[in-house]
């Protein structure tokens, strides 16, 4: 039981270490939703659950207050089709892969830079916990990976890491001057 | 805690990017540390009560039952991840049957638009459930009135019924005091988001015990 918890410390606390990166994709994504932009959440298997929490998230914030904003998750879980059907310039293109391998969301992605939206992708896998293939898809803006090959550990990861997304998107949002 | 307590740069009159971007990224690390925090806490304080569950759950699987998760919000994601961890647990694992109910929007829309929001989830399980099957029942809060009512319905049945709760438990907390509920994890916090994250270890830890039970 401890191992099972002690598993899970070091990739989690890799998000700490990754804090400026998530500053940094929180910013951008906080300029295209002030521009009028949407967001375009993608993930499969386990991973579509991530994608329809982080739409409740922003649609329904848990915290009074906050203002919805503009996000839905892709009928199929994402494509290059689906985002080519949806997808606007000003949008945010934001998919799961806790494996770091689905060549159909790293087509997804190219496939929403290629039509100027933002690209973020959360991540994990690869043989030496670099987010596999996928943080390499062509276009990538903001990829944020948990250095861990357990799919299970990483979506724990996500899990704290849109949460964080979505309350900074919100800090960036209420300070305007910084986003132009 | 406060939007002006964590970014007091904010308030402070017009925020300069940098220190914007500094104040948000020490924020993340204090966010990181405090979820480390609260899983060690449940780790401590739910070890063995965890293992017992997994050994329960497992002899209900072991019997033929099925397991039904349940919850609103983001608690339905969750619901829908335990399901599909059960069903697609990748090679050199035992898949499981397991239903997300939340899943089932036909019925679930049919019951809230006929009869009311708060059977949603008793009323399938009324219908399906049996000695042998698992309630696995998610609320932050511990009081959302359908997942209650679902779990006394399975209770009612015979079956397992499992909860996950933030804060103190709330009405879950004094379903267990009556013996109406057989296991209850409370994450302690007063924080969705962290609560949430800690109720994800908490059932894909219970998964992998379950699995190594089989």
């Amino acid at each position: 039981m401890t191992a099972a918890f002690a598993r899970r410390t070091a990739p989690v606390a890799a998000l700490g270490a990754d804090a400026d990166a998530l500053a940094a994709a929180c910013h951008a994504m906080a300029r295209r939703f002030h521009r009028g932009g949407r967001l375009l959440a993608m993930g499969t298997g386990a991973a579509a659950a991530d994608a329809a929490h982080v739409v409740v998230e922003f649609v329904h914030p848990v915290i009074m207050g906050k203002r919805a904003l503009s996000a839905f998750g892709l009928p199929d879980g994402g494509s290059a089709a689906t985002v080519a059907l949806f997808g606007g310039a000003e949008d945010i293109a934001l998919a799961f892969s806790p494996d770091g391998a689905s060549p159909r969301l790293a087509d997804a992605l190219a496939e929403a830079a290629r039509r100027g939206m933002l690209t973020v992708a959360l991540l994990g896998g690869g043989a030496d916990g670099s987010g596999g293939t996928m943080a390499r898809a062509p276009g990538l803006d903001h990829a944020i990976v948990v250095p861990s090959t357990d799919t299970r550990v990483v979506r724990e990861a996500h899990v704290t890491a849109y949460h964080v997304l979505w309350e900074l998107v919100h800090v960036f949002l209420d300070a305007p001057e910084v986003l132009t | 805690m406060t939007t002006e307590s964590l970014y007091p740069f904010l308030h402070a009159g017009s925020a300069d990017r940098a220190e914007l971007l500094a104040d948000v990224a020490r924020s993340t690390r204090e966010k990181v540390a405090e979820i480390e925090r609260l899983r060690a806490e449940v780790l401590a304080a739910e070890a063995e009560a965890l293992a017992g569950c997994a050994t329960a759950m497992a002899e209900r699987f072991a019997r033929g039952g099925r397991l039904y998760a349940f919850g609103n919000g983001g608690s339905s994601t969750d619901a829908l991840a335990v399901a599909s961890l059960c069903l697609d647990p990748g090679s050199g694992r035992r898949p499981l049957p397991a239903v997300a109910l939340p899943g089932d929007v036909a019925t679930l829309t049919a019951l809230a638009n006929d009869v009311g929001f708060d059977v949603v989830f008793a009323r399938p399980l009324a219908a399906a459930g049996r000695p042998e099957d698992i309630a696995f029942g998610l609320s932050t809060s511990g009081g959302s009135a359908n997942v209650l009512r679902g779990l006394a319905a399975a209770h009612e049945r015979g079956m397992l019924t499992v909860g996950l709760a933030g804060y103190s438990g709330g009405e879950m907390a004094e379903a267990a005091e009556r013996g109406e509920l057989d296991h209850l994890f409370v994450m302690p916090s007063a924080s969705v988001h962290r609560i949430q994250e800690a109720q994800t270890t908490v059932y894909q830890v219970l998964w992998e015990l379950v699995q190594s039970r089989l």
